[in-house]
């Protein structure tokens, strides 16, 4: 490759860290980072609940930057560390979001959770005491079809108010 | 049910009252540790070596002959394992069979489409190739020839003779069709003051859109002729009845696991077709196949909840307000094929009154096909339309006569003392306070401020409106009522099974029939079975999901239809029970003492007299299970206990149409404060509550929950989420890029208050309460019908009032008037 | 959930970048991607080649100028937007990103990416054709600056063609601008949004959602009547959908085009 040109690659292979590891794979540049998460690495925590973008229930913290890994290439990630739902707890010590959403009973399926634990956490760390619209505002990307958010946006403040 | 033992008055909780034991409090959910470190195990989590990936290919248009499937080409792409066609599911295998008398009877439904595709996203192929994005490529390049057919978009028309024919077998579009006619309604009419003339109110369709959407990964056992399906069907008693028959094999060669499913609502119970196609596949290819349903093909081509018009109504009314009844022409839409269908013809009639006295009524129902997706048990099934009928003709006739909308609903409720109380249908309302719920939801809205507020939102030149939204979730299903549709079929009441085992080590393991979907099914049944063993529900492994190998199943299991805190937590009681008698029992023979001596506590079987004199279960489970030498020859004892709980049913008056068809009736009253911008029609929800009455709440928090779910998408339904169709046949929201989901910036503040008037006849004193009854479409149509009231008085007739409607309303308010009429004696 | 086949280049360079997408027949440029990768999921639209932006820095830039001038990188966030303090200099810039979609999407949605897919919906062209902002595209015949007016031509069409780039979206100084929308959810898709400014002489006044493009309307008051009749007299033609009617998108674009400038003349006092 000549200096200061970039080559053109169906399939590469690209190097991320998710959660503290390291994984070397070869991807087709077509296939979209949830899917090279949940298919190829088999971090099936993150999940897919729409087509569009809308849902939010595979978002993932990429680079300190919460994003939705349906609408990235896996190629994209390359070089890139990236937070899951898997990465939260230290160990069997669950974080203080995860024990709320519990003792809130902010989750009933459990589909849409790891993304919005992801939201959540986003959040949290770049404003610790949220008001309850700035809670509403930060999961909005995050659809619930089970909770109505109520005890979502509950189980957040009360982390955000005992920290 | 028509002789009725009356039960004694039903026990009524007052909020604060102390709990004994672990039924009533919130313990911490035994799903939760796993789901919220996304360890959940959810169909598409799992992987089989060399596993093929499904993609169908499915039909552009909403009617068309197939005159020809080619799939050469897309089996020529290197990484493609195999192929399905219509024509291959029309020899391996026969149509589903149908619930209906004719027509619907003669209706023919395959995993693929044969001869004709019915509706837009109709399976007409599949492909199974080495990754998905490689099956969807092939897919693409299978050739099908359509000849198109003029499509049938509008049921109302369906019937009439230029209307396109689905089901060239049927020769007629309707499904089913009969009238229910009870107490006299032309009496009634003629004894009146007043009857209110309504022509025509629309229930639109919507799905509650489960997060994760559809699919199976199954595997096929050649030596043994088994398919293992990993999957998230929510009814797996009744997809084996249908898949069965359809691949020509037994009950017992289909077996069905899930553990952790992402919703449901009712769109996972019409699965057959694919998972019958993804058969057919695994034993072809003799190679796992997996498919996952993606949003636009769920919205699309899985289920729909019935959409419904209801024509002609007419309501008597008496001078003071009381209303005698009321007579109407439904016409119900359920799409291209009927599969749980012509159910939803007779579940309405499980609260065919509302929650009102109205003792004649006349129903004329017809159920059609038409070219859209098929429907399927919504949350709310059938019953939340037809709820949704006697709040409209509440507020309607209110609006019209002058009434005012809380006297009216008061004045016509049945009473906290008419309880138990028979319908004119012959329906048992078991326990229940309408009134004291409304009153509570006032209280919640303060509804003595709302003349101020309106004056307020007036000079910030906002219209307010409140509204009312009376429901009734009824639960534990009599299927019985199927033979009302169809003499000929063989259900009848209802059943659900546990197993509850001691086992060697003093594990106590649990097993359930019914498929969870997030209800916490792991956490109220140890709650049940930790009160009755003496023990902390810690110390109970309930086994997550359904897996039918477990035995653990009957013919109605499953999740729907509330009514696992009935039938699911029935069984789990029984089941312990009998495990406690067979502890007792060793404990008595092993210590030398009688049974009755004995009692369970404290993780131990010790007599009652000399608590010192104990067995842990540990030494139970192991004696029994391992050192049993020498233990009596009748002992009768095995620790292993398996119970079906069966709900007191009769078989309905099949002639009368009469008869109880379902065992409890939680209530949920609803109050919904909106303020509409008359310049745009943009309205926002302002204030709301929702008052909860399902008897004995095993745990409070998950009842909360599900009142905050079902009300979450009763507003979604109620505002933004509906199913249009073009004239072509085409959904115009066929994902959540137009189909408008409420996102936590939507939810309105919600307050909640609930009461618990348990019921007589269940094991726990506690009723089904998961659906909710659409309460908040009810209330919001009601609150924007108040709202607009001082722009021309507009009827509110749909629904689902986005925007545009209620702009549509602002506009031409007499467009919607001109369908109301009063006639006064 | 599964795109065509396609191919990808991460070009270091503007230049280079240029260069793939001159190179290449059927190359598109990757900006946030929160736009083109569903089209791409639904297959509507599959690119050959997709040319990544992200690593070109000289693109991320937001530069405020002493005499006002906001100068934007076309590869900047909505959410930088909303957090830039240069970026405050146009207070409507930030209020309006923060209303697109939702937190993930503003991290990696840029106002390159909003402008250049053009979607008819969309925030920002109306507002960019209010404020009278100027896109600098780039080709391999060097560069050239197109007024927001022009530079919107079609439903996901602008005047950067093949083998181009917009590297900087230019917006002159001014506060006294205002945005309305009705939209599907609360801050969802847009219905009809309007924007307006009034810096700068007679008041600017551009409709989203009721034509390809942006549609200006010309008025010499602020009243709202005034707005009102000038919006009537443009005889939109609105197309209709599941979401509004064309009559009903008539009207809603002349009471938020009235709403937009009354803000405008709160946020220029």
């Amino acid at each position: 490759m000549e200096a200061g040109t970039a080559e053109v690659v169906r399939s590469k292979t690209v190097s991320v860290t998710v959660n503290g590891t390291t994984y070397e794979r070869e991807v087709d540049a077509r296939r979209l980072l949830i899917h090279f998460l949940r298919d190829d690495l088999d971090l099936t925590g993150s999940h897919v609940g729409c087509d569009t973008g809308n849902c939010g229930a595979c978002s993932v913290i990429l680079d300190g930057t919460l994003i939705k890994s349906c609408m990235m290439l896996a190629v994209q990630a390359d070089g890139a560390t990236i937070e899951t739902v898997e990465g939260l707890a230290e160990g069997e010590e669950l974080t203080e979001l995860q024990k709320s959403f519990s003792a809130h009973h902010a989750l009933q399926c459990g589909y849409c959770t790891p993304g919005m634990l992801m939201s959540a956490t986003a959040l949290l760390r770049s404003n610790a005491h949220p008001t309850e619209a700035e809670i509403r505002k930060a999961i909005q990307g995050n659809i619930c079809r089970c909770t109505g958010y109520v005890n979502i946006v509950e189980a957040i403040k009360s982390v955000g108010e005992t920290s | 049910m028509t002789e009725t033992v009356a039960p004694p008055q039903p026990k009524v909780v007052e909020p604060g009252q102390p709990q004994k034991g672990w039924a009533g409090q919130n313990v911490p959910r035994k799903e939760d540790k796993r789901l919220v470190q996304g360890e959940g195990v959810f169909f598409d989590d799992i992987k089989r070596h060399e596993m093929g990936y499904v993609h169908f290919v499915r039909s552009p248009y909403a009617h068309a002959r197939i005159k020809s499937v080619d799939v050469s080409k897309a089996l020529d792409v290197p990484g493609v394992y195999g192929t399905l066609t219509g024509d291959e599911v029309a020899i391996l295998t026969d149509p589903f069979f149908e619930l209906s008398v004719p027509p619907g009877a003669h209706m023919k439904d395959y995993a693929l489409a044969v001869g004709k595709a019915r509706f837009a996203g109709e399976p007409v192929a599949a492909v199974v190739a080495s990754s998905r994005e490689l099956a969807r490529d092939a897919s693409e390049l299978v050739e099908v020839e359509y000849e198109p057919l003029e499509p049938l978009v509008d049921a109302r028309v369906a019937q009439e003779g230029d209307a396109p024919i689905l089901h060239d077998e049927a020769g007629s579009n309707v499904v089913w069709d009969g009238t229910f006619d009870w107490g006299d309604y032309d009496a009634a009419a003629a004894e009146a003051d007043h009857v209110v003339k309504i022509k025509e109110l629309h229930f639109d369709r919507f799905s509650s859109t489960p997060l994760e959407c559809s699919g199976c990964l199954i595997e096929y056992n050649k030596g043994t002729g088994q398919w293992t399906m990993y999957c998230n069907h929510q009814m797996p008693g009744v997809g084996a009845i249908w898949m069965a028959p359809a691949l020509r094999v037994g009950l017992d060669k289909l077996r069905f696991v899930t553990q952790d499913i992402g919703g449901a609502f009712g769109n996972k119970i019409c699965l057959h077709p694919y998972f019958v196609a993804c058969c057919l596949l695994a034993r072809k290819l003799n190679r796992a196949v997996q498919w996952t349903e993606w949003r636009t093909d769920q919205h699309t081509a899985n289920a729909h909840g019935n959409e419904r018009w209801f024509q002609d109504i007419e309501v008597p009314v008496k001078a003071d307000g009381t209303m005698l009844g009321f007579k109407v022409r439904a016409t119900d839409d359920c799409g291209a094929f009927p599969r749980y269908e012509p159910l939803g013809c007779i579940i309405w009639a499980q609260v065919t009154p509302g929650c009102y006295r109205w003792r004649n009524i006349r129903v004329d129902f017809t159920q059609v096909t038409t070219n859209k997706s098929p429907v399927s048990p919504n949350r709310g099934y059938s019953r939340m339309q037809h709820l949704w009928l006697t709040e409209r003709i509440i507020d309607i006739v209110a609006s019209e006569l002058g009434l005012d909308p809380v006297e009216v609903r008061k004045r016509n409720y049945v009473k906290h003392d008419e309880f138990p109380y028979e319908t004119p249908n012959g329906c048992i309302y078991d326990s229940g306070d309408y009134a004291r719920c409304l009153d509570i939801a006032l209280e919640l809205i303060d509804y003595p401020s709302i003349e101020q507020k309106r004056r307020d939102a007036e000079s910030r030149g906002r219209l307010l409106g409140v509204g009312i939204g009376s429901t009734l979730d009824s639960g534990t299903n009599n299927f019985g009522q199927s033979m009302i549709l169809n003499p000929d079929l063989q259900f009848s009441g209802n059943n659900e099974v546990a197993t509850v085992k001691l086992d060697i080590f003093g594990e106590i393991v649990v097993t359930l029939g019914t498929v969870p979907q997030g209800q916490g099914h792991e956490t109220t049944a140890s709650q049940v079975v930790a009160d009755i063993l003496g023990c902390s529900p810690d110390d109970i492994n309930v086994r997550p999901g359904h897996d039918s190998y477990w035995n653990s199943h009957a013919g109605f299991s499953g999740t729907y239809a509330s009514q696992f805190a009935v039938t699911g937590l029935g069984a789990v009681k029984g089941a312990a029970d009998m495990l406690a008698g067979e502890m007792k029992k060793l404990a008595s023979v092993v210590l030398g003492c009688s049974a009755d001596d004995i009692e369970l506590a404290e993780g131990q079987a010790r007599m009652k007299a000399n608590p010192e004199a104990a067995l842990p279960f540990m030494a139970l489970g192991a004696i029994l299970n391992a050192n049993n030498a020498g233990l009596p020859e009748d002992l009768g004892v095995t620790l292993n206990c398996r119970y079906v709980y069966r709900p007191p049913f009769e078989k309905p008056d099949l002639e009368r149409k009469y008869g109880n068809l379902t065992l409890t009736y939680a209530t949920q009253i609803h109050a919904a404060v909106v303020e509409v911008d008359p310049d745009t029609g943009v309205y926002e929800i302002v204030d709301y509550a929702a008052v909860d009455d399902c008897g004995k709440r095993i745990h409070p928090q998950i009842v909360e929950g599900q009142v905050h779910g079902a009300t979450a998408q009763a507003l979604g339904a109620a505002t933004h989420e509906t199913f249009p169709y073009d004239a072509d046949g085409n959904l115009l929201t066929p994902n959540f890029y137009d189909y408008h989901v409420p996102h936590a910036l939507d939810m309105p503040p919600m307050k909640n208050g609930f009461i618990e008037s348990e019921s007589p006849f269940t094991p726990l004193g506690a009723k089904g309460m998961g659906e909710g009854g659409g309460a908040g479409i009810h209330a919001i149509c009601a609150a924007l019908q108040d709202a607009l009231r001082a722009r021309g008085k507009p009827v509110v007739t749909d629904s689902c009032n986005p925007y545009h409607r209620v702009w549509a309303l602002l506009q031409e308010p007499e467009a919607s008037r001109a369908g109301v009429e009063v006639v006064s004696r | 959930m599964l795109l065509r086949e396609v191919e990808y280049a991460r070009p270091a360079s503007v230049r280079d970048a240029v260069r793939l997408l001159s190179e290449h027949d059927g190359a598109r440029a990757l900006a946030g991607g929160q736009t083109l990768i569903n089209v791409m999921k639904s297959r509507a639209a599959s690119p050959d080649v997709l040319v990544d932006l992200q690593d070109l820095a000289e693109l991320k830039a937001i530069d405020l100028a002493a005499d006002g001038t906001l100068t934007v990188g076309s590869m900047v966030t909505y959410t930088e937007l909303v957090e830039s303090v240069e970026a405050r200099a146009r207070p409507i810039l930030g209020d309006v990103c923060a209303t697109i979609a939702d937190v993930q999407v503003r991290n990696r949605g840029t106002i390159g990416g909003n402008v250049c897919s053009n979607d008819p919906t969309n925030h920002l062209p109306p507002l960019m054709v209010a404020l009278g902002a100027t896109m600098t595209i780039v080709g391999t015949d060097g560069e050239r600056d197109v007024p927001a007016e022009d530079f919107f031509i079609g439903v996901y069409m602008t005047a950067a063609g093949a083998g181009e780039l917009v590297t900087k979206i230019v917006i002159p100084a001014g506060k006294g601008d205002g945005f309305a929308a009705v939209t599907i959810g609360k801050d969802g898709t847009c219905i009809v949004s309007a924007a307006a400014s009034l810096d700068g002489g007679a008041p600017r006044i551009a409709i989203g959602c009721v034509d390809a493009v942006p549609v200006r309307v010309e008025v010499s008051s602020t009243a709202a009547d005034a707005v009102r009749e000038a919006v009537r007299a443009a005889n939109l033609d609105p197309p209709g959908d599941v979401h509004a009617s064309s009559g009903y998108r008539r009207h809603l674009a002349e009471v938020l085009a009235a709403r937009a400038v009354e803000q405008a003349e709160q946020r220029r006092n």
